[in-house]
């Protein structure tokens, strides 16, 4: 069956009345955590996980997917009214947005975030859809060193090309690795790093872990800086709206290039924050004229948008075809995905269609959804912002108690959110990256057990690591995800250095 | 009292490094050598412990380069580090930390409505200075809310103290 | 004499356990905590009993299901310490309950748990690739023999169920594998699929796709008498054209797992026999009929000295090969 007819089967699995009305408050849902600073998507879908036990699999990714496309536009909605980036991948929307939407032209910077976000998503859709097929029949050639290959490459790339300190870079991830080897390892039967409390038994759960370090972590730094927002009227126009779509052809290039940047980011595990500011300065770099960037430049606000959802959505695709996932609500996830019993992997496309197709084709819908909702509802979610700190804080400071108490209904839960709500404090203020530390924990444990499956296979030789083709291409690809970017900097560094001298 | 993020840093960078002490301590007596199966359960922890001793050490010293450079800067009249946390930023965070650690401790005694219902009310009187009727009004509405999401709409059973039984709750 | 002795023992059966019955109902939702991760073998167990005891209008209170699948299960169990006494919890799990304790130091004993009913043996098989060089299950282990350790038995977790099996086929028949461990019965299916793996034990439920597919072929069941009769699945054959181990030159008559309902210690007798019946009621319903047949799992119905008994030897021989492997954490 060629990718056109599994799309056209996918939609019948997608367009029911259930899964609409699911996609909608998915979708709202988003826009809410997307908003209120301190509940950003990876939180948001964390939180949203244990309700997901009672719904089969095909709506409850429906449902993730659709808070997740909610939180991006959510997150650029406050971004340019408020100037407060509601997630860290539209910090970069608020450079030109703001700066718009104080000028008068708030509907205008609206309408032109949404409608990038929306041809952002749909481009990366579409490039999921044509490479779709193509990665099932990779299914069966993944073995044991295969897995561990991939899982070498995603913490390669992280630590490669992340922009923190490749030190702090590493302290992040090895917590991580740490963390997910806490409990009852399945592969060896052993207790591990438990400490006699009985409570760590089955282990840390990531879950619990991102609700602290994003939920709890943020809230801190919003309290830190003093509590008030203080934002623009947000009327929308429809006028203006219509005005703006008009105007949207002028600056096709700008978007195109977006998007190639944000299907790249996604794909590779760059992930939409570092696709956004990527995408706004490349923007800067290719303008030739005009207001300078900063002052409410259109291309300013279509840039970080367009790369920022096609990212997002390109980052479905590694996660579903090789279980990699690029970015940290990718990663929570595809950790709702083993939680319901399924394995990621290139075997999913062969043995799961109706979920991939039903997900892939919610895609089309639920950010078409998106767009049309947050049109309608921005000065309703903004609103969210003018009730007193006093007053939202602690309710989120509840919500993210109570999340975390449903994933397994344990009190000691309750005080990891506590202790991992500071560590998340002071490794952002610190300039710690907390993204590695989230994937390390979803794929620690695996890179573990697909290492030692590997070593079990060959008898101990690493020789496994570089048996056949595959295997040794994804290995070369991650060492050299390690090694280039380094080079490349010590080489640049070293170039600046001399005139100077 | 101010922090510095000099002091920042170097309490971040003993407690990882303690961490991932503790990790490689308690791997060596799982074993973290080889056997005939591959790898011992403790190998993996053992050496991703070291590694993050390693990385904490740099970070460490790093750390603590950056000061002397700072303080050689201040000193030659250029530009002082960066205050990490002033007095006004530490009373913030404090005060909502404390209320919050306050907020599980009542959890863990008396459920998640009283707990959420009296720590939403709380901050509601005192910080948002709303009348304390209408404080306790949202406070109760919320676990209201939170009781009619997760029991009645999902079925998940939340955490419940003494008090719900009375009401018949369970 | 015999038979009055007898009438009057059921009398007096009738009347204990009538009032008993009567004296008994719950009070508020009950708990069903699964020792497994959702949509695991075990969860889908407990959903299907809760979605039964509602249906048929066996228990009117609600049921809430808890999935506790941390540590193998161990979670589950722990929990159940920790509401001794508690007549309003059910714990789902497999032969895990009383094994574990074995493998690794646990804070839970089997003290700390009460025996209710098992309500199914899920059976095991050996598969191997389509396209393998062996037919039977003889064939198979001359194989193994011949070149010791270069054939791969893939499997669930370690010093669990499936490599307990691949450990006594080894000691029963000399041969010797190499035992991978993986993290569920999908994952090994894949491996096995994709040609990582030679042979794994999965129960028919996990691998009935990859059958059906044509990717794997099932040598032989380890239970003492053949499957119970089905479509055919592939090429023309059922689950009841598939030979006992046994029959095809492997000299273990039976290995099955439970599905067992346990409830935390110290609860009372009425308490037990209300859910002991209401189990019962569940086992002689279609529904339970339908999700056997699906599972294609072998129905039982065990309680009290039954199943007591079944659980000591069941402990017994596992405990037998632990031993021999080394494995046992005392």
């Amino acid at each position: 069956m060629g990718n056109f007819d599994l799309l056209m089967q996918g939609f019948g699995v997608a367009i029911t009345p259930m899964h609409l009305l699911l996609m909608v408050a998915g979708v709202l849902m988003g826009l809410v955590v997307g908003v209120l600073p301190g509940l950003g998507a990876p939180n948001g879908v964390s939180l949203l996980i244990p309700l997901t036990f009672s719904l089969d699999p095909t709506s409850a990714i429906i449902l993730l997917s659709s808070m997740y496309w909610g939180a991006l536009f959510g997150g650029s909605t406050t971004s340019i009214l408020f100037n407060i980036p509601g997630e860290p991948s539209s910090v970069a929307t608020t450079f030109d947005g703001y700066p718009m939407a104080r000028s008068g032209e708030s509907t205008r910077a609206l309408t032109l975030a949404f409608m990038s976000a929306g041809i952002g998503a749909l481009t990366g859709v579409i490039v999921i859809t044509l490479l779709a097929g193509w990665a099932s029949n990779f299914a069966l050639r993944f073995g044991a060193p295969e897995y561990f290959a991939v899982y070498f490459l995603a913490f390669a790339a992280f630590i490669g090309m992340g922009s923190a300190a490749p030190m702090k870079t590493l302290v992040a991830l090895t917590t991580g690795l740490l963390l997910s080897t806490v409990g009852m390892d399945t592969i060896t039967g052993s207790v591990r790093l438990t400490f006699g409390y009985s409570e760590l038994l089955s282990g840390i759960s990531f879950l619990v872990v991102v609700i602290g370090l994003f939920g709890i972590g943020e809230l801190l730094s919003t309290v830190q800086e003093g509590l008030r927002f203080r934002g623009v009227a947000s009327r929308i126009d429809l006028r203006d709206v219509l005005k703006t779509i008009a105007e949207l052809p002028r600056y096709w290039a700008t978007s195109a290039r977006s998007a190639l940047i944000g299907i790249w980011m996604g794909i590779t595990p760059g992930g939409p924050t570092a696709a956004s500011f990527m995408s706004y300065g490349i923007a800067r770099s290719a303008s030739r004229k005009g207001k300078a960037f900063g002052t409410g430049r259109p291309e300013g606000i279509i840039a970080p948008e367009t790369a920022d959802h096609s990212a997002g959505s390109c980052a479905m695709l590694p996660m579903l075809a090789l279980g990699v996932p690029s970015s940290a609500t990718a990663a929570v996830m595809m950790g709702g995905l083993m939680i319901w019993g399924l394995t990621p992997g290139p075997m999913l496309f062969a043995t799961q269609p109706d979920f991939v197709w039903g997900l892939i084709a919610s895609m089309y819908v639920s950010n078409l959804i998106g767009v049309v909702l947050v049109l309608a509802t921005v000065p309703m979610f903004a609103a969210l912002l003018r009730i007193p700190f006093a007053v939202i804080g602690p309710m989120i400071v509840a919500i993210c108690f109570v999340g975390a108490y449903t994933v397994s209904n344990s009190t000691f839960d309750l005080w990891l959110v506590l202790l991992f709500g500071l560590v998340g404090y002071l490794f952002s203020k610190l300039d710690y990256p907390i993204a590695p530390l989230v994937l390390a924990m979803v794929l620690g444990h695996k890179a573990e057990n697909a290492f030692h499956q590997s070593m079990v296979l060959s008898d101990g030789s690493l020789g496994i690591f570089f048996a056949n083709p595959l295997v040794s291409t994804i290995m070369a690809v991650g060492i050299a995800l390690l090694v280039v970017p380094k080079v490349l900097a010590f080489g640049s560094r070293f170039r600046r250095r001399i005139p100077v001298e | 009292m101010t922090v510095r993020r000099f002091h920042a840093e170097i309490g971040t960078a003993l407690v990882t490094g303690a961490v991932g002490a503790t990790a490689a301590i308690g791997a060596t007596s799982l074993g973290y050598g080889w056997e005939e199966s591959g790898p011992q359960p403790g190998y993996f922890p053992f050496y991703v412990g070291l590694i993050l001793i390693a990385a904490s050490i740099w970070n460490l010293v790093s750390a603590v380069a950056a000061h002397r450079q700072a303080s050689a800067d201040a000193s030659a009249g250029g530009e002082a580090e960066e205050p990490f946390l002033g007095r006004e930023h530490l009373d913030r965070i404090g005060r909502f930390m404390g209320a919050m650690v306050v907020f599980v401790i009542a959890t863990l005694f008396l459920g998640i409505y009283v707990g959420s219902t009296g720590y939403i009310a709380y901050s509601a009187w005192r910080q948002g200075k709303y009348r304390p009727i209408s404080a306790l009004a949202m406070g109760a509405g919320f676990a209201v809310s939170l009781y009619v999401i997760f029991e009645v709409i999902f079925r998940i059973p939340l955490l419940k103290g003494p008090i719900e039984p009375l009401l018949g709750i369970y | 004499m015999t038979y009055l002795k007898t009438a009057l023992l059921a009398a007096t059966a009738i009347a204990a356990a009538a009032p008993a019955m009567a004296e008994w109902a719950p009070s508020r939702p009950i708990e069903f905590v699964v020792a497994s991760g959702a949509g695991g073998g075990t969860d889908n167990f407990a959903r299907t009993i809760q979605a039964t005891l509602n249906r048929e209008g066996i228990i009117d209170n609600s049921v809430v299901v808890l999935n506790k699948g941390g540590g193998s299960g161990a979670e589950a169990f722990l929990y159940a310490m920790q509401n001794e006494g508690n007549a309003h919890k059910l714990i789902f799990g497999t032969n895990n309950a009383y094994l574990l304790p074995h493998v690794a130091q646990m804070a839970y004993s089997m003290e700390n748990l009460d025996p209710v009913a098992a309500l199914a043996l899920d059976e095991f098989l050996i598969w191997v690739k389509a396209d393998a060089p062996y037919q039977t299950a003889t064939e198979f282990v001359e194989a193994a023999k011949a070149e010791p350790g270069s054939v791969t038995f893939g499997g669930s977790q370690s010093k669990d169920t499936d490599e307990t099996l691949v450990s006594l086929i080894e000691q029963t028949t000399g041969a010797d594998f190499k035992y991978v461990p993986f993290n569920g019965g999908g994952e090994v299916g894949v491996q096995l699929a994709g040609g990582h793996i030679d042979a794994h034990v999965n129960n028919p439920n996990e691998a009935l796709g990859q059958w059906q597919s044509g990717a794997i072929r099932p040598l032989c069941v380890f239970s003492p008498e053949r499957m119970a009769e089905s479509e055919p699945i592939h090429d023309g054959k059922g689950w009841q054209d598939i030979p006992t181990c046994q029959e095809s030159g492997i000299d273990i008559a039976s290995y099955r797992m439970p599905r067992t309902v346990w409830m935390p210690a110290g609860v009372d007798e009425e308490a037990k026999a209300f859910y002991t019946d209401a189990l019962r009621q569940v086992a002689e319903s279609d529904a339970w009929q339908e999700y056997l047949d699906k599972t294609s799992q072998t129905g039982v119905f065990l309680s009290g000295d039954e199943l007591t008994q079944f659980i000591t030897d069941n402990e017994t021989s596992t405990v037998e090969v632990f031993a021999a492997e080394g494995w046992t954490s005392q």
